[in-house]
């Protein structure tokens, strides 16, 4: 299987997502993947929170904080600057309680709160999901490429969203249980009419939007996950249980893609006894990644003679990935 | 004498006491100020702070102090005649009452809307605010005693009526639910509530509801108010209390209106003799009228009302003249009323307070061409209903109260269920052994001496604060004194009683009785002694703050 | 203050003066009940939202903050409610 048949199998598929641990390609392969879908036609975005930029590097063009970029026609790349966004957030809350109370400086107690909450390692995960949702539902892009910070992020964030949504409904309840003795009190009043519940809106706009953010990882039909591995035995055994652990989260895998394997065919030629050993050890982590996934392994991924930068490199990347047999 | 006379006189000195007396001390001694923010609009938290309109505050805090003692205090002090409920009335309102209730406000006021508990525990001593939440348990749990009573001697008393008070519960629960969770007008609401009442009062004016002899059909209206309140005390507030007090105000006000109708149209004299002499029942004129009549004349509940809701909810400083003086003295007016209707009523008539008013109201039915036995019922019907009105949230806030005092050292008594039947129970057993007579007079003194404490943290406050403390100071101390020697009186006849096993008239007691003089006595025995440490602790404080201002004095 | 003004012009101010007497003793206990129900609601609900402003943190910041601007007035008296010495006798009224 290849991505190009996992593509095929999954039509509606329009999030992919690349994870794994740090180091391990997952960049590469998304700016691959979006490089050939965009030469097929597709209009692609791919983007990523890293703030290590590593898009840019990839691209050759510093894109960070600048919005959705456009390399060549159709494929489109954009990293967020999380920090500026979180600042941008807290000047927007800012702004709001000044225009809503006519004030002319936000009360201290109130500004050192929201100073505070940037320091919070909530905050992050939180405002980079939400922009998420921005950039994935106002786009108008046919393929939307996640290049993902490291699985905790994630798995954090997926673990707290279903928290969050049943807090959020624990907290609407209570809201509209407020609501009712405030038409008791108006009725009791005779003639008052209670006031629309701004915060229930505001909490509903929060909810649906939690949603969304978590629905991105879960849509069984457009999401595809694709774990990115390397033939060394740690790197197994811990993707394994992150499978696992994403499965619960009700994550579609689309599959596994081996990187950085060191072709077999180089046995053939004169090589330092150095790699015919690597070669060697790699025999049984490969055999584990074929019998650990099976026939989810959607890609073998060669080691390249260069770092992969510039877009001839991604180019043979996408032809490897999209178009090479296992 | 004509009826009419007294709510006449009430009338004067309504006027006369608000606009001279009490605009004077509003003015002069306690400077009430429109300009200062009260802690209603400080603190205004939309939970206990909420600026609320004079007018509003005024019905508020009449309800509130408003319930059977007006009514029924006038009517058992009747023995001695109607000249001493009438000068006792008149002149303890002007002096003590509406004092009580406007200082009891306006120390609240000024001190953040502090409760009387956190007041004693800042300006008295620490042990204060013990001393007083124990102090308030006991006073709850006599008035629930007093009250059951009286709920279930009205029921036993008139046949005719339990039904309708026993569908006033269901009414009430319809009510409740239909305020919160249906969508009807208000004014509907109400009126299916109170249709469902009067249509069970018709019914049961058909047959007499009772059961067995006539002291088995009394525990069984004891138990029944009891029930009443175990419901009143655990269902949440807005689905029983609530709704049934809300019904309640309506049949009384329709009872009340009609009385004073009546009492307008025909103006009967009163047939009561003036004064019948000294000492009756066992009981002198003083102490023990004092204690007889609470209500109507100064009560210490209503210190606690004006301190907790009012204060928290007046918009102004001089808005609380108005409404805790301006209430006290409408209450006063109510215990007029109620004194004018047992007035009119046969002398020599004999019989429990609630068969007195009903005979009362009786007549004055007739006096508006309505059949009697209407107001024969009618009257009893608002007895019972002014009485279990205030029992069952009283058995509430004994839990509550329970729950705050001993819910640390025996955690059983957080569980609400269990508050409530332990509250229950000690009424049951005041209920049953006790006296009805000696039960009442015990609740009044409680309340009374509730009232003197309150005049005290009032005094004290206002000594702290350095203004003329004499117009609270001196009712404080003639409350005080008062209260104390009808507590020992009463102490004395009960423990007396239980002692020799005989009563004062020398004949032998059944067990029970003897039982019940050993508790009310030596509950009585409790408040005396709670009283003397809360006046230690008092007299304490006041010299304290006496002596800084006479040092400042010095230095200056 | 001006309200009082107002209260005291005739006929109409009679009127409304009685409405609202009629109420205070008819329903104002209960209205104040429900306002008093919803009001600890509402701090329970600030206390949810934004209870690290206490030290306890519940909610991430990140939507706590899109809460804040509604509650902004509340704040200070939440705080004070929170941090308040309260005996049952608060329960009575």
């Amino acid at each position: 299987m290849n991505l190009t048949q996992v593509l095929a199998a999954n039509p509606k598929m329009k999030y992919i997502m690349f994870g794994g641990k740090g180091g391990l390609g997952k960049t590469t392969f998304s700016a691959a993947a979006a490089h050939h879908l965009a030469k097929q036609g597709h209009k692609v975005l791919v983007f990523s929170v890293d703030p290590q930029a590593s898009l840019s590097d990839i691209f050759q063009r510093d894109i960070f904080g600048k919005g959705a970029t456009e390399i060549m026609p159709n494929l489109f790349a954009q990293e967020i600057d999380a920090d500026r966004r979180i600042h941008d957030f807290q000047n927007d809350i800012r702004k709001k309680i000044l225009d809503r109370y006519g004030f002319d400086k936000v009360p201290d107690e109130i500004e050192s709160y929201i100073a505070a909450a940037s320091s919070e390692p909530a905050m992050e995960e939180s405002a980079i999901f939400d922009a998420v949702v921005d950039i994935v539902f106002q786009g108008e892009y046919d393929y939307y490429i996640y290049d993902l910070v490291p699985l905790g992020h994630a798995l954090y964030y997926l673990s707290m969203s279903s928290i969050y949504d049943q807090w959020i409904n624990k907290v609407t309840e209570l809201r509209s249980e407020m609501q009712r003795y405030d038409k008791v009190a108006s009725k009791l009043k005779s003639g008052g009419k209670s006031e629309e519940d701004e915060i229930l809106t505001e909490l509903q706009e929060i909810r649906r939007r939690i949603h969304l953010s978590s629905s991105i990882f879960t849509d069984k039909e457009k999401t595809g996950f694709f774990f990115v591995v390397a033939p060394e035995e740690m790197t197994i055994l811990d993707t394994k249980k992150a499978e696992g652990l994403f499965a619960k989260f009700g994550v579609p895998i689309g599959g596994f893609i081996v990187n950085r394997v060191i072709p077999e065919s180089l046995l053939q030629e004169a090589i330092p006894d150095y790699l015919r050993h690597r070669i060697e050890q790699q025999r049984q982590p490969m055999a584990r990644i074929a019998e650990t996934f099976g026939d989810r392994v959607v890609g073998n991924v060669p080691e390249f003679e260069r770092d992969i930068t510039g877009l001839d490199m991604i180019s043979k990347v996408a032809a490897n990935l999209f178009g090479g047999a296992k | 004498m004509n009826s009419v006379v007294l709510p006449v006189l009430g009338a004067v000195v309504y006027i006369v006491g608000m606009r001279v007396y009490a605009s004077y001390i509003d003015r002069k001694v306690i400077g009430a100020d429109p300009k200062r923010a009260t802690p209603a609009r400080m603190y205004a938290d939309g939970v206990d702070f909420m600026p609320t309109s004079r007018s509003i505050l005024f019905g508020y805090q009449f309800k509130s102090i408003a319930g059977a003692a007006p009514v029924l205090g006038p009517i058992i002090a009747i023995k001695w005649g109607w000249l001493p409920g009438l000068v006792w009335i008149l002149l303890g309102t002007f002096f003590i009452g509406w004092v009580q209730d406007y200082t009891s406000a306006m120390v609240s006021v000024r001190n953040d809307g502090k409760t009387f508990g956190g007041i004693s525990f800042s300006f008295i001593s620490p042990r204060a605010r013990t001393i007083l939440m124990t102090f308030i348990y006991l006073y709850l749990l006599l008035i629930a005693a007093a009250f059951t009573n009286i709920v279930a001697n009205a029921l036993a008393n008139a046949p005719r009526i339990p039904l309708a008070i026993a569908m006033l519960g269901v009414a009430g629960v319809i009510v409740g639910y239909l305020i919160y969770h249906g969508r009807m007008h208000l004014a509907v609401v109400t009126v299916i509530g109170l249709a469902l009442f009067y249509v069970a009062l018709v019914l049961n004016g058909q047959f007499d509801l009772k059961f067995g002899s006539a002291h088995t059909n009394w525990l069984v209206w004891v138990v029944f108010a009891l029930v009443f309140s175990l419901f009143g005390s655990l269902l949440p507030i807005w689905s029983f209390v609530q709704p049934i007090n809300y019904l309640s105000f309506y049949i009384v006000l329709i009872g009340m209106a009609i009385a004073v109708l009546g009492l307008v149209v025909k103006h009967p004299a009163m047939q009561r003799p003036m004064l019948t002499g000294f000492t009756v029942g066992n009981m002198p004129l003083w102490p023990m009228l004092f204690v007889t009549i609470a209500c109507g004349a100064i009560s210490g509940w209503h210190g606690i009302v004006s301190s907790t809701g009012t204060s928290r909810q007046l918009r102004s400083e001089t808005d609380a003249r108005p409404v805790a003086a301006g209430a006290m003295f409408m209450e006063m007016i109510l215990a007029l009323i109620a004194l004018a209707i047992v007035g009119i009523t046969a002398a020599g008539t004999t019989g429990s307070p609630d068969q007195l008013f009903a005979s009362g109201l009786g007549s004055i039915f007739g006096f508006l061409h309505l059949p009697e036995k209407w107001g024969l019922a009618y009257g009893p019907v608002l007895i019972a209903i002014l009485a279990i009105t205030i029992l069952h949230l009283v058995v509430r806030f004994m839990r509550i109260a329970a729950n705050e005092l001993m819910g640390r050292v025996l955690p059983v008594m957080r569980v609400p269920a269990i508050g409530t039947v332990v509250a229950l129970i000690l009424t049951f057993v005041l209920v049953i052994t006790g006296t009805f007579n000696y039960i009442w007079v015990l609740f009044g003194s409680a309340n009374q001496l509730m009232a003197s404490l309150a005049l005290m943290i009032g005094s004290i406050w206002l000594v702290s604060e350095k203004k003329k403390a004499g117009f609270a100071l001196v009712p404080m101390v003639f409350m005080y004194i008062t209260t104390m020697a009808a507590i020992i009186l009463t102490c004395k006849q009960l423990l007396q009683q239980a002692f020799t096993g005989l009563s004062l008239a020398g004949q032998k007691l059944p067990a029970g009785q003897v039982a019940g003089n050993w508790i009310a006595g030596t509950i009585g025995v409790v408040l005396f002694v709670a009283a003397l440490v809360l006046a230690y602790d008092g007299v304490g404080a006041l010299l304290r703050f006496r002596r800084a201002e006479t040092t400042e004095k010095g230095v200056a | 203050m001006g309200d009082d003004k107002k209260d005291k012009k005739k006929g109409f101010g009679l009127g409304k003066n009685l409405k609202e007497f009629v109420y205070g003793m008819a329903a104002h206990d209960t209205a104040r009940f429900a306002l008093k129900t919803r009001g600890s609601m509402e701090h329970l609900f600030i206390l949810i939202t934004m209870g690290d402003m206490l030290g306890i943190p519940i909610l991430p910041p990140y939507y706590s903050l899109r809460l804040l601007p509604y509650v902004v007035p509340q704040i200070s008296t939440w705080k004070r409610r929170m941090l308040r010495e309260k005996d049952f006798t608060d329960t009575l009224a």
